[in-house]
């Protein structure tokens, strides 16, 4: 991981008070023909750099859509989104965006994928040695080293996640974003990614922002939790959560935090 | 399947042409058909073998195949680029879509005295009628498979970075491949369509020309030999050229689950 010289080449982040992402009063109302809906109530928080921040609530809470604004897939309607300080207009790599599916090419092999991204970066571009090399390293980590030249619907789930993973962080993305995490895989894969996953945050100090509603999976991945309402969408309360890494889903001190998590959702919300 | 369900099912298909043959060998010999109409499998099998000895029925394979194969590489070409207009443009899909829709309802045959008129009896209009017939298939399957790419793909091309401009060739016709394989098969057997409805007026070589000849010399053994060869040689590319792709394609897009 070249995660320390990346850092020291930020220009803008010389700044070291100034969080890494930073939302002021962003907002979203949708509007159809007939009627406006106010999707999110405007939302001010900061992420800081090797942060874990998790989105927590209903669906329909307005979580995913701030997602969405954040990696650039959609404009908000108000406020203002800066990525160590310059403004979110459209997705791109530095702010990548990890899918509930797994959404890797087809056709493309398991490595390809993982090149796809690293064809596209600055540094990489005309290096096709250093490319491979860092592919490689990246499937390494994600234990996928035996499957480089595999084609991707040989792949079981869980190392189809694997693979998007490694395909995800390839780019060195400054920000990681992860709409819902691993949801159709079953208990005992999701169980051992989400260790792989508090791993590679400890490795590569890489600032994630993920998006669940899942309590326990809120409390096992996040430095912080945003406790989200619904319609229109709020911040209800910002939860941190101080357990050691890594952390085991099944572990009865992170469950008194998934039950304080759960506590601020409060009644009449459905989940 | 496995490999003795396999071995299996080559026997009963083996079988079943077998069959058929003995019913159609039986309907001749009940003589329920004059024999100048209806002739034997035998004596069939009998003028193909001459055709071939003659050293006209290799020849003529060879130039209807020669002829679609160049037909085939123009219409995929065009139809290709203005399927991919079509994907990417509302306004060019709603234009051309219904056009090629009807163009593609046409029968292929329909082409041929349209292109007497423009050609005469040049070998062009040979290609002109694959062109026209194989076009539009094409270019329907491909606009179809680009606007029904899962939206998962672009989007993920953009998170990683993909600019507008490689768009196109790195995700749109990746992505719309197992579309536009399908309909450069069907393509393909428009064209072959075309191809010899063509070929039965205007030409002294080819496979609709050992037809149409059979017809005037009154020799149905020539006629439904010639038959049986075009949709052999029909069948035999489906399945060795087209069809093989398009499987393999549509179990790696995960569209099909292995046997």
């Amino acid at each position: 991981m070249n995660e320390s010289k990346a850092s020291a080449s930020d220009k803008t982040g010389d700044d070291k008070n100034e969080a890494l992402l930073k939302l002021t009063d962003v907002s979203k109302t949708f509007e159809s023909t007939t009627q406006q809906v106010e999707a999110l109530q405007p939302i001010n928080l900061e992420v800081n750099k090797g942060e874990f921040v998790v989105f927590f609530g209903p669906s329909g809470c307005g979580k995913s859509t701030l997602l969405n604004m954040i990696a650039g897939f959609e404009a908000p309607t108000g406020g203002r989104i800066l990525l160590e300080g310059q403004p979110v207009t459209k997705p791109g790599p530095d702010r990548l965006m990890l899918f509930q599916e797994h959404a890797l090419f087809p056709w493309l092999n398991v490595i390809d994928n993982v090149l796809y991204g690293l064809r596209r970066q600055r540094g990489f571009r005309f290096k096709r040695k250093a490319r491979r090399q860092r592919a490689r390293e990246l499937l390494e980590m994600m234990h996928m080293s035996e499957f480089e030249k595999s084609a991707i619907h040989e792949l079981s789930g869980g190392m189809k996640q694997r693979a998007a993973l490694a395909r995800a962080l390839a780019p060195d993305p400054k920000v990681l974003l992860i709409d819902e995490p691993f949801p159709a895989l079953d208990a005992l894969v999701r169980a051992k990614l989400y260790g792989e996953l508090q791993e590679i945050l400890v490795r590569t100090h890489k600032t994630i922002l993920s998006v669940t509603h899942d309590p326990n999976e809120a409390a096992c991945l996040g430095d912080r939790v945003f406790v989200f309402t619904g319609r229109p969408g709020q911040i209800k309360a910002e939860i941190p959560v101080t357990l050691p890494r890594p952390r085991e889903i099944s572990d009865p001190e992170l469950a008194k935090f998934s039950s304080a998590i759960m506590a601020e959702l409060g009644e009449g919300q459905k989940l | 399947m496995n490999g003795s369900d396999r071995k299996a099912s080559t026997f009963y298909v083996l079988a079943f042409y077998i069959f058929l043959l003995a019913v159609w060998q039986s309907l001749y010999s009940f003589g329920a058909v004059p024999e100048y109409l209806f002739p034997s499998p035998l004596q069939v099998a009998r003028r193909l073998w001459e055709l071939g000895n003659e050293g006209r029925l290799w020849p003529s394979i060879q130039a209807t195949l020669l002829r679609m194969a160049a037909g085939f590489v123009a219409a995929g070409l065009i139809g290709l680029l203005i399927g991919v207009l079509m994907g990417m443009s509302k306004l060019v899909n709603r234009c051309l879509g219904s056009l090629f829709l009807g163009l593609q309802t046409l029968p292929t045959a329909a082409w041929v005295p349209v292109s007497l008129l423009l050609f005469g009896l040049q070998e062009k209009g040979i290609y002109f009628v694959i062109l026209m017939s194989a076009t539009p298939a094409i270019a329907i399957a491909t606009s179809d498979g680009i606007i029904r790419i899962p939206p998962i793909f672009i989007r993920a091309a953009k998170t990683l970075g993909t600019s507008k401009l490689a768009m196109p060739m790195t995700v749109i016709l990746p992505a719309a491949l197992p579309s536009i394989v399908t309909g450069l098969k069907l393509g393909w057997t428009l064209g072959w369509h075309g191809a010899v409805s063509a070929e039965l007026i205007k030409s002294d070589v080819g496979l609709g020309f050992l037809l149409s000849m059979g017809r005037e010399l009154n020799d149905a053994s020539q006629v439904l030999g010639i038959m049986l060869v075009t949709i052999l040689v029909g069948l035999l590319l489906d399945r060795f050229g087209f069809g093989v792709v398009e499987r393999r394609i549509r179990r790696r897009w995960g569209l099909e689950t292995q046997e």
